[in-house]
C-alpha cells in the first residue's frame, strides 16, 4: 500500500482525490496547505484527519511514499526538493517548474536519490492519445514525424478564472514569467515535446491580447499565442493557444512521410489519414466516407468504454498516476520520460523569453 | 430616520458583492433609508454602469466610495473594512468546485471578519447565506422549514459546492461570534427573483437536457422578491437586539411551483414536462447509485439529498423576520410577478 500525501489543497487536489478512489493499493495519509482551513475542508470531505500547514512537519509526521504537489507553480521547485530530500517520490502538477533549469535540477536530484518524479501532463494519457502512441510505435506514420500540430484552447468567457488574475498584479499567475500562458500551455507543448528532438534549431513565438481580454481590462496580459518550432532532424511543429477560437480546439496532429493521425481531445476521437489516391471524382467521395466510418467507430468505442465504466472525464490523470505508482513499485522507468519533461520546460522558457521580451521592447 | 438603529446615518457601512443582483438593491435600500457613508466593494472586472445609475438617483450617492479588490487578499480586506461600523457581506462564491466555493465563501469571509474586527468599528456583521445550507432529508413532505431546521451534514454527498461554501462560511461566522465577540446576524434568503435574473429557480425544475423538466409540482416555493429581500438584509444590519440571530427570508402569498411556472410560460413560451416527486426521487437514487458504482464516471449531480432539498416540498414562514426585525414585504407577490415577468417582454 502506497502512502500518499498532497501539498496544496485547492481545486486540482479534488481531482487527485477522486482519481485515488479508482487506484488500488494507495491511501491518502496526509494533507497540507499553507492555509490550514483548505487542508481541513478537503480532509473533512474525504475522511483524511492528518492536516498540516507546514510541509516539513507533514513529511516528518506522515512519512509519505509519494507526495502530490498541487500548489501554484512558484512552490513546485522548493516543495519538490524538500520532498525528494526527505525520501518521497513526487508527482508535480503542471507546469512542472517555473524554469527549465529548475526542472533539470529536480530530475537530477530525484535520480541521485533513486526516487521518481513526474509531471502532471495527464492529457498525454487519455484513451485516444494512448491509441495514437500505439499507432506511431507500430509504424503507421511510415517513418519519423515530419510535422506536428498542437492546438490548445481555454475559454475565458466565464470570468471566474481570469477575473482575479486581472484584478491583481500580485496574483500568482501574473508573477510567472509567462503569465497566463505559463499556467495553461504545458499540456499542449508536452504533446510536441514527445516527438521532437532535444536539439531545437528554431523557435519563433508570437503573442497578442484578444479583444475579450482587452475589454476585461487585461493590461499587459496576453492570451493568444502561436509558435513555430523546428528540430535538428527537420521535424517542424506548430502550436496554437487560444482563448477565442470557438468551439475550443484541443487537438494534436502528427504527420509522417506516409500517413498522419489526428487526435481530438474534446470528443475523445482519433482519425487516421492514409496516403491513398483515388481516381477522378472518387477522391471527393471515398475519403469523406472513410472519415465518416472512422468517426462512427470513435462514437462506438467511446460508448463501449462508457458502458465498461472506463470513460471518466479525468481518465488521463488516473492513468498517469497509476502508471507512476507502478513504476515506483516495479522500479521501472516513469511514465513520462525525463527528457520530455525537460524539453517541455525549455520550450516554454524560450516562448516566454520571446513573447515578453518583445513586449518590453515595445 | 429611526432613532433605534444601531448606527447613525453618517457611520461608514461596507457592502460586499454590492453590484450583484441583491447587492445593488441593498445599496439602493440603504441610500433610501438615508445612510450617507457607504463603501462598496466590487471585483476588479465588475461592470459599474448600471450601478452608477442607482447612485445617481440619490444625493448621498456621490459620497459613495467604490473599492475594487479581492476578498482573498488580506490587504484588500483591510482597505475595505477600515473604520466600517456595519458590514453587509453579500459577495458569493459561485465556483463549481468545492475548493473554489470554500475559498470564495469561507476564506474570504474569514479574511473580512479579521479585518473588520481589527480595523473596523464593529457594530454588526450581516452574513448573507442561503437556503442551500438546510437539509430536509429527514423531514416529512410539506413540513415547516424554519430557522430551527437541520443543516446539511453531507454536502459532498449532495454534490453541492455552493451549499458547502455557505455552510462553512456560516460555521466560521458563528465561531467568530462565539470566540471573538463578532456581533453578527445571518440571513438565509430563499429563492430570490426579480428583473435582471431571468433564470427560473432550480426548485421549479431543470433545463439540463434541452427542455424544461418541471419537478416542483405543487410545492410551495420559498420566493422572495429582490427588493423585499434587500430590505430584510438592511434591517438585519441596523436593528438593535438581534445579534447572533438567524433569519429565513421569504415573502408572503407564496406561489406553488406550478403557479410560478404557469405564469412564466404565459410570458415566455417554452415546453416543459412534469415529473412527480417519487419518480424524480427514484431516478436520482438510480443516478447516485450508478455514480458510486462507476466511481464517478457520471458525477453525482442528481442524488437523493439534492432531490429532497429542492423538490420534496416544504412550507415556509417569515414570522421571525416580521417579529424581530419588523419587516414586511413592501412589494406584494402579484406586483413582484408582474415586474419579474416584464423582463421577458
Amino acid at each position: 500500500m502506497l502512502r500518499i500525501a498532497i501539498i496544496g489543497c485547492g481545486k486540482i487536489a479534488d481531482q487527485h482525490m477522486l482519481a485515488f478512489w479508482r487506484i488500488p493499493d494507495c491511501a491518502v495519509v496526509a494533507l497540507c496547505d499553507r492555509e490550514l482551513l483548505m487542508a481541513r475542508q478537503l480532509g473533512e470531505r474525504f475522511g483524511v484527519t492528518a492536516c498540516f500547514s507546514d510541509s516539513q512537519e507533514m513529511l516528518r509526521a506522515s512519512k509519505p511514499d509519494v507526495v502530490h504537489i498541487t500548489t501554484p507553480p512558484q512552490g513546485h521547485f522548493p516543495l519538490a526538493k524538500q520532498c525528494l530530500e526527505s525520501g518521497s517520490h513526487v508527482y508535480l502538477e503542471k507546469p512542472f517548474t517555473v524554469t527549465g533549469k529548475e526542472a533539470e535540477e529536480l530530475i537530477q536530484l530525484a535520480e541521485s536519490r533513486n526516487l521518481k518524479i513526474t509531471a502532471g501532463h495527464n492529457y498525454q494519457f487519455t484513451l485516444e492519445m494512448m491509441e495514437m502512441r500505439k499507432l506511431v510505435a507500430d509504424g503507421f506514420l511510415g517513418g519519423k514525424p515530419v510535422h506536428l500540430e498542437s492546438h490548445w484552447s481555454y475559454d475565458l468567457s466565464d470570468t471566474s478564472y481570469v477575473g482575479p488574475i486581472l484584478g491583481s498584479r500580485t496574483h500568482w499567475v501574473r508573477q510567472l514569467p509567462g503569465q497566463l500562458f505559463h499556467n495553461l500551455i504545458s499540456h499542449g507543448i508536452a504533446k510536441l515535446a514527445e516527438f521532437l528532438d532535444d536539439e531545437l534549431v528554431e523557435i519563433s513565438a508570437r503573442a497578442h491580447q484578444s479583444p475579450l481580454l482587452k475589454n476585461l481590462g487585461g493590461q499587459e496580459v496576453q492570451d493568444e499565442l502561436r509558435v513555430l518550432i523546428r528540430d535538428k532532424n527537420g521535424t517542424t511543429a506548430f502550436f496554437c493557444f487560444s482563448t477565442q477560437i470557438k468551439p475550443g480546439l484541443n487537438f494534436f496532429r502528427i504527420c509522417g512521410p506516409n500517413n498522419s493521425i489526428l487526435v481530438d481531445q474534446n470528443s475523445g476521437s482519433l482519425i487516421r489519414n492514409e496516403n491513398k489516391s483515388y481516381k477522378s471524382y472518387l477522391t471527393y467521395f471515398i475519403p469523406p466516407l472513410k472519415s465518416a466510418r472512422q468517426n462512427f467507430r470513435n462514437a462506438r468505442v467511446n460508448m463501449f468504454n462508457f458502458l465498461r465504466g472506463r470513460l471518466h472525464q479525468d481518465f488521463g490523470m488516473k492513468e498517469l498516476i497509476e502508471r507512476f505508482y507502478q513504476s515506483i513499485r516495479a522500479k521501472s522507468p516513469p511514465p513520462i520520460p525525463y527528457r520530455e519533461i525537460i524539453l517541455t520546460a525549455k520550450i516554454m522558457d524560450e516562448i516566454f523569453a520571446q513573447v515578453y521580451s518583445k513586449n518590453s521592447a515595445k | 430616520m429611526d432613532t433605534k438603529f444601531i448606527v447613525s446615518p453618517t457611520d461608514r457601512i461596507l457592502i460586499t458583492g454590492s453590484n450583484g443582483f441583491i447587492g445593488a438593491k441593498v445599496v439602493e435600500c440603504l441610500l433610501a433609508y438615508g445612510f450617507t457613508n457607504l463603501r462598496l466593494f466590487v471585483r476588479p472586472t465588475s461592470k459599474l454602469a448600471a450601478f452608477e445609475k442607482i447612485l445617481g438617483e440619490f444625493p448621498a450617492g456621490k459620497n459613495t466610495e467604490i473599492i475594487s479588490g479581492d476578498l482573498l487578499s488580506c490587504d484588500d480586506c483591510r482597505r475595505a473594512a477600515q473604520d466600517v461600523s456595519i458590514v453587509f457581506h453579500l459577495a458569493a462564491g459561485f465556483d463549481k468546485s468545492f475548493a473554489g466555493a470554500f475559498m470564495n465563501s469561507a476564506l474570504a469571509t474569514r479574511n473580512l471578519m479579521d479585518a473588520f474586527l481589527e480595523h473596523g468599528r464593529p457594530k454588526r456583521f450581516v452574513n448573507v447565506s442561503s437556503f442551500a445550507v438546510y437539509s430536509n432529508l429527514t423531514m416529512q413532505r410539506g413540513a415547516l422549514l424554519d430557522e430551527t431546521c437541520p443543516l446539511e451534514d453531507d454536502p459532498q454527498e449532495r454534490y453541492d459546492a455552493y451549499g458547502f461554501g455557505k455552510l462553512k462560511q456560516e460555521e466560521l461566522v458563528r465561531e467568530y461570534g462565539k470566540n471573538r465577540g463578532l456581533p453578527y446576524v445571518i440571513l438565509r434568503p430563499g429563492a430570490v427573483f426579480g428583473p435582471g435574473k431571468p433564470d427560473l429557480s432550480g426548485r421549479v425544475g431543470i433545463n439540463t437536457f434541452g427542455f424544461f423538466i418541471h419537478l416542483g409540482g405543487s410545492n410551495q416555493l420559498p420566493l422572495t422578491f429582490v427588493d423585499n429581500c434587500a430590505e430584510a438584509i438592511v434591517l438585519a444590519g441596523i436593528k438593535p437586539g438581534v445579534d447572533g440571530e438567524i433569519f429565513n427570508v421569504v415573502d408572503d402569498e407564496l406561489l406553488t411551483s406550478r403557479e410560478f411556472l404557469s405564469a412564466c410560460k404565459g410570458a415566455k413560451r417554452f415546453f416543459s414536462i412534469w415529473i412527480p416527486y417519487p419518480f424524480a426521487y427514484g431516478l436520482c437514487a438510480l443516478w447516485e447509485n450508478y455514480s458510486k458504482r462507476s466511481k464517478g464516471q457520471l458525477p453525482p449531480v442528481f442524488n437523493r439529498r439534492r432531490c429532497s432539498a429542492e423538490w420534496k416540498g416544504n412550507q415556509y414562514s417569515n414570522l421571525k423576520l416580521r417579529q424581530q426585525l419588523g419587516w414586511k414585504p413592501k412589494i406584494k407577490m402579484a406586483r413582484a410577478m408582474d415586474l419579474f415577468l416584464g423582463q421577458y417582454k
